[in-house]
């Protein structure tokens, strides 16, 4: 085979040579051209005539194109034959011989070829005379038989030429004699032709080439349907071998080279053939398959071979799986605009290209893509490599650099020299590459892209849309729709989806899935004939099909997934949705949409999912409201709405159960309370997140942002807390939660006055009562049951039972009837501290006995008093209304006196401030009488004896000092003139000008420290006497001798405040102390003790 | 001797004929043209019209020992063709004015091998 082909090639620029050479053979033109046209006019009468001139006349045409071959060959045999040795003589003789043979042959031959149409069989039948024969010469024989072997079928059709052209009787002639006759032979026929008109001569052609292609063979290949070339049990059989994966092709290679090399010797190869379909995504991978007529044929065959393994088990391949093994797929065409993957330029692997342009013959695709340049900043470490020859590879080891738009300005910076273009069109070739707009332009063979399964992510995409200088999104979602869809091997259906077939002979059955193996989906058939039944369909060729109003949830393949929506529109597979969460239309694969039983949640962005806090800058906090494919939404506490990537989120922030919050009224808010913005829109939502002092509310209500919505805490009012907590809005913030010292010490005087709240049985259980109230005013009873507010009074009057509020009830000693109070009776757990006061309670008692502890509540009370209570309150007090129940505890007589005769609730506020102490004083007698005595020292305590120092620094300029006449003034009219500041805005008044500030509390305090003061004095007061004894007196001195005022109560305070600690309180709680220096002494000791 | 034997560093030069699948170095295209379709496709020292007519892009290779005996070269139309290395699959397509005259001139029908016909049998 290899000898031929070049040898066929000789022959064939001898062709060319037909054309001019006819010029010298003019010479003899007239003799020849009379006898020439004489032949071929009877040739062509034997043409015309008779079918059996088959041969001559095909043979007679290719003298054009191919003049006889074995005429060339033969003149130059002639020609060597002169001088070369007798090899080439017994060469020359055997064709001549040959030639000789193959006349006789032929001429049999032309009688059978009348009926006998099969050319390969003709051939075959001639081949195999030919060797019959041919076995008679030796040398002949040899030679004859590799030609043969090599190439049948010309060396057929040069027997043909010799019995046409050179007569038997000139073989031994020159070939060159033999050539001229041809050539003018040619022209006479030529010079007929050109007389002949063109339609004959049309004629002629066609019936010349119409013959001539079916006789090489070709022509009938295509015509042969493939249905009839299936293999049948006369064929050879099909055996798998195992091979080394990634080696096929060098097997089928090496099995080439051994059919060659063994070609004629005794051991030849005795397969027929051998292939592979491997490649890296072949499921064919790992085998070769041999077609051979023995299974031990090709252990022969492939024995030695490398990378392939005969001796493992071949399987054989049956019939029907035969054609299988050849099938071939059209690789699709790319498209103009459609995404590849780059697997070439190995800077490049796995870069999206966008095409722009794929040459006639589809193997080579204009792409282009985000250039990695690093405009020679990686330079020098380059160069030293590509110094020592081929080391430098494309392979390009160490970090590739960043995909990023092509610059003009990076690139003339180091290489000015290599950067040519045009500015106005944007496009410029830099290092020998082209680049527009920013993106590298380059041609790429089809081999190096990666054509399936790209699935463009939207980040990538959207880089290639922004990069239109004109701003303009040209995203081209149709050829992106198209790479999507491409990738078709992720289309997954479940059982119970509705399919609809649209491609095969099953086109337009509509069922249900029952069953999903592989690729194969079993159908039950929901319309039409088929009906009932079930088929399978091949995975290919099928949609999901939806209907209008359907309810669905995108699942994959495109940007939109995740959403879910009602169907609104279907052409072909593409579904048209209305979305539930934005209520936009979205147009999706069919393939990518399930029926969604679930609404709108969307799922999560990694770590992230819906309404998560994130922190997306130092200062920033955002909600999450929206989480998209690669995405998403975020309202931001300033209630900006940003769409923002994953990688935008510095972190997220967990959720803080017991982060606290006040709401405009003060009032806690905790997560979850439902609250309304105060003005505005008057939002109503639940809060999800409270950051510092932004909530993020939630309400079901708007869709907008995911129902969420951001505001500031002081902007809200409490609808509804979580759990019940109590939310009235007038009471102002639970100082009792604030109050550190009934925190430390909850049972202890903190709701010492508390009535109901008490440990095991109620105390009322039982009690003979007297109704003060209400429809059964002044009837006795018993209260059989009680609740935290109410009683079941068994009336003695009436055989009933009533329920009747506890606080309308007087407690009767059964026995004596006298009135009596229940709860204060016994001391109680929480009285402890106060009973360990009792002693000095002594000189409480003259109040009243079983007050005892409350002398010592009114020492400390009285540092509750003198500032701090005020500073307690100062926070809510400030804000208004609040100040109102606070502010008898505080406040003036008369004030105070109300709430000690109204209600308990008034009790309770002063309960549980330190004030309280005073209360139960008050409570103790309960009457206003008390407290207002109560008061009264205090006041004149400031006004004169200890406090008089802060009356006297109020003299003096001191800042103290100003408060304290502010108190004096208070003393008499307090609210009044106490006036603004004082009585009603201390808060403010504190804020802006804390020295000015009437009260030390608030003055020192401001609101913030007011707070912390509230409970300071509550602290010192009762729980830890101690404490408070111990550093007081220090911080009191030292502030004293600081500050130098006149007195140590005006002292007391100064180093408070100048502590900063205690602020307000401490002071105060001394002033108080020294105002009743008793007492307070008392109190230390007992606490020392 | 073994005149198709592709040494697997020189397997990168392949190419494969897009009328008769042969697949052989392009240097040997050149050097001696196709060995079925030489007659039009003129690829002997004609780099253009390798260019154009073969494709580096084809798979599944055949080693045909015997095309005259071998079911798969029925089958894949090769079955007389010349001893050789063909492929399953040639990707690309015949220039038109290539596939026009070999197909009215030599009364070739042409079978892309591209896989483009199979799936309509």
């Amino acid at each position: 085979m290899a000898s031929n082909a070049p040898f066929q090639f000789a022959g064939d620029s001898d062709s060319d040579d037909d054309n001019f050479n006819p010029a010298p053979a003019d010479v003899s033109d007239d003799e020849n051209a009379a006898q020439s046209s004489k032949r071929s006019a009877e040739k062509s009468t034997r043409r015309g005539s008779s079918p059996a001139a088959d041969d001559d006349h095909s043979d007679e045409e290719e003298e054009d194109e191919r003049p006889s071959k074995s005429a060339s060959k033969q003149s130059r045999d002639a020609a060597d034959n002169d001088e070369e040795g007798d090899e080439e003589d017994e060469d020359d003789g055997g064709a001549g011989r040959h030639g000789d043979d193959d006349e006789d042959e032929d001429e049999e031959d032309e009688d059978d070829e009348d009926d006998d149409d099969d050319d390969v069989q003709h051939r075959h039948r001639r081949k195999r005379r030919k060797d019959h024969r041919a076995a008679f010469f030796d040398i002949e024989a040899e030679v004859e038989d590799e030609d043969e072997a090599e190439d049948d079928e010309k060396d057929g059709e040069e027997i043909e030429d010799f019995i046409d052209n050179a007569h038997p009787d000139d073989i031994a002639e020159s070939g060159h004699l033999d050539d001229d006759r041809r050539h003018r032979e040619l022209d006479r026929r030529r010079e007929i032709e050109a007389s002949m008109d063109a339609e004959k001569q049309a004629e002629i052609l066609r019936a010349r080439y119409g013959k001539r292609a079916p006789a090489k063979g070709y022509g009938e290949m295509a015509v042969v349907p493939k249905r009839l070339l299936l293999p049948s049990v006369d064929d050879p059989g099909i055996w798998a071998v195992r091979c080394k994966e990634g080696k096929e092709r060098d097997v089928v290679f090496s099995i080439m080279r051994r059919v060659e090399e063994r070609a004629g010797s005794k051991d030849e190869v005795p397969i027929i053939s051998a292939f592979e379909r491997g490649g890296p995504n072949s499921v064919m991978k790992g085998y070769i398959y041999v077609e051979a007529r023995r299974q031990n044929d090709i252990m022969i065959a492939l024995d030695g071979v490398l990378d392939v393994y005969p001796r493992t088990k071949m399987i054989l391949v049956e019939l029907k799986d035969m054609p299988d093994l050849l099938r071939v797929t059209k690789t699709p065409n790319l498209e103009p605009g459609a995404w590849v993957r780059l697997k070439k330029p190995a800077k490049h692997s796995g870069d999206l290209a966008q095409v722009l342009d794929v040459t006639e013959n589809g193997l080579e695709a204009r792409v282009r893509f985000i250039p990695r340049l690093d405009y020679g900043v990686r330079d020098d470490a380059l160069s030293a490599r590509t110094a020592d020859g081929k080391r430098k590879r494309p392979g390009m080891p160490g970090p590739r650099p960043p995909q990023r738009l092509f610059s003009e300005v990076e690139a003339r910076k180091r290489h000015p020299r290599y950067i040519q273009g045009n500015p106005q069109t944007n496009t410029w070739t830099y290092m020998g590459e082209d680049f527009e707009n920013g993106f590298q332009v380059k041609d790429i063979k089809i081999q190096q892209l990666e054509v399936k399964d790209v699935n463009p992510t939207l980040e990538e995409v959207t880089r290639f849309a922004s990069g239109s200088e004109d701003g303009t999104e040209n995203l081209d979602l149709k050829a992106l729709a198209a790479s999507l869809k491409d990738s078709n091997t992720n289309v997954a259906y479940v059982p119970g989806d509705v399919i609809e077939v649209y491609e095969g002979e099953q086109r337009g059955v509509i069922g249900k899935a029952v069953n999903v193996q592989g690729d194969i989906v079993t159908l039950r058939v929901m319309e039409g004939d088929l009906a009932g039944q079930t088929i399978e369909v091949p995975n290919k060729g099928l949609r999901k099909r939806f209907k209008t109003g359907d309810h669905v949830k995108v699942i994959g393949g495109s940007r939109f997934r995740d959403e879910v929506g009602m169907v609104v529109k279907i052409v072909d597979d593409r579904v048209t949705l209305l979305t539930d969460q934005t209520n936009t239309e979205v147009t999706v694969f069919s393939k990518d949409l399930r029926e969604a039983s679930d609404i709108g949640g969307q799922g999560s962005l990694g770590q992230y999912s819906l309404l998560d806090l994130v922190q997306l800058d130092p200062t920033t906090v955002g909600c999450i409201v929206k989480v998209d494919r690669e995405s998403m939404v975020v309202l931001d506490q300033n209630g900006d709405a940003r769409q923002v990537m994953p990688s935008q989120i510095a972190n997220k922030l967990p959720k803080r159960r017991t982060a606290v919050a006040a709401d405009r009224n003060g009032s806690e808010i905790r997560l979850d309370d439902v609250v309304r913005e105060y003005g505005g829109q008057q939002r109503q939502g639940k809060i999800i997140h409270i950051h510092r002092s932004f909530i993020f509310l939630h309400h079901n209500a708007t869709t907008e942002n995911a129902g969420v919505f951001v505001t500031r805490a002081g902007n809200v009012n409490t609808i509804a807390a979580k759990g019940g907590r109590a939310t009235n809005s007038n009471s102002g913030p639970d100082l009792s939660t604030m109050n550190p010292a009934l925190k430390r010490n909850p049972t202890g005087n903190g709701n010492g006055m508390q009535p109901p709240k008490t440990f095991g049985r109620d105390r009322a259980m039982g009690q003979t009562v007297s109704i003060r109230r209400g429809g059964y005013k002044a009837l006795m009873g018993i209260v059989k049951d009680t609740t935290d507010t109410h009683a079941r009074v068994e009336l003695h009057g009436k055989n009933k039972i009533v329920t009747v509020p506890k606080a309308d009830l007087i407690f009767k000693d059964k026995v004596t009837g006298k009135t009596i109070d229940i709860y204060s009776r016994s001391g109680r757990g929480g009285f402890g501290g106060g009973t360990g006061r009792g002693g000095f309670g002594g000189p409480g008692d003259r109040m009243g006995g079983s007050r005892t502890p409350m002398g010592a509540g009114g020492g400390e009370r009285t540092p509750a008093w003198g500032a701090p209570k005020s500073t307690a309150r100062t926070p809510a007090w400030g804000r208004g209304e609040a100040s109102g129940s606070r502010t008898p505890a505080w406040g003036d007589g008369s004030r105070t006196a109300n709430p000690y005769d109204g209600s308990r609730t008034s009790y309770g506020d002063g309960n549980r401030t330190s004030y309280g102490g005073a209360t139960s004083y008050g409570g103790g007698s309960r009457t206003p009488a008390w407290s207002s005595s109560a008061k009264t020292p205090a006041h004149e305590g400031f006004g004169h004896g200890s406090k008089t120092p802060a009356y006297g620094s109020g003299g003096s300029h001191d800042p103290w000092g100003s408060k304290t006449p502010a108190y004096g003034v208070s003393a008499p009219t307090p609210g009044a003139s106490g006036a603004d500041s004082w009585g009603y805005t201390p808060g403010a008044s504190g804020g802006s000008h804390p020295y000015d500030a009437p009260t030390p509390g608030v003055g020192l305090g401001a609101p913030t420290p007011a707070a912390l003061n509230a409970p300071t004095p509550g602290a010192y007061s009762a729980p830890t006497p101690a404490a408070i004894s111990a550093p007081t007196p220090g911080a009191w001195q030292g502030g004293w001798g600081a500050d130098a005022a006149p007195t140590p109560a005006v002292g007391a305070p100064t180093p408070a405040a100048s502590g900063g600690y205690y602020g307000a309180p401490t002071p105060a709680a001394y002033g108080g102390a020294p105002e009743t220096p008793a007492a307070s002494g008392e109190i230390r000791y007992a606490d020392d003790d | 001797m073994s005149a198709n034997f592709v040494a697997p560093g020189q397997q990168r030069y392949l190419r494969a004929c897009m009328v008769c699948s042969i697949v052989m170095t392009s240097a040997r295209f050149r050097e001696e043209g196709c060995p079925n379709c030489e007659e039009f496709l003129h690829l002997q020292g004609s780099p253009d019209q390798i260019d154009s007519c073969t494709s580096q892009v084809f798979e599944g290779l055949i080693t045909l020992a015997d095309p005259s005996r071998s079911w798969v070269a029925k089958w894949q139309r090769l079955d007389k063709y010349v001893q050789g290395v063909y492929a399953t699959k040639v990707s690309g397509q015949l220039p038109d004015d290539v596939r026009t005259s070999m197909e009215e001139e030599y009364r070739v029908t042409y079978i892309p091998r591209d896989g483009s016909v199979t799936e309509a049998d």
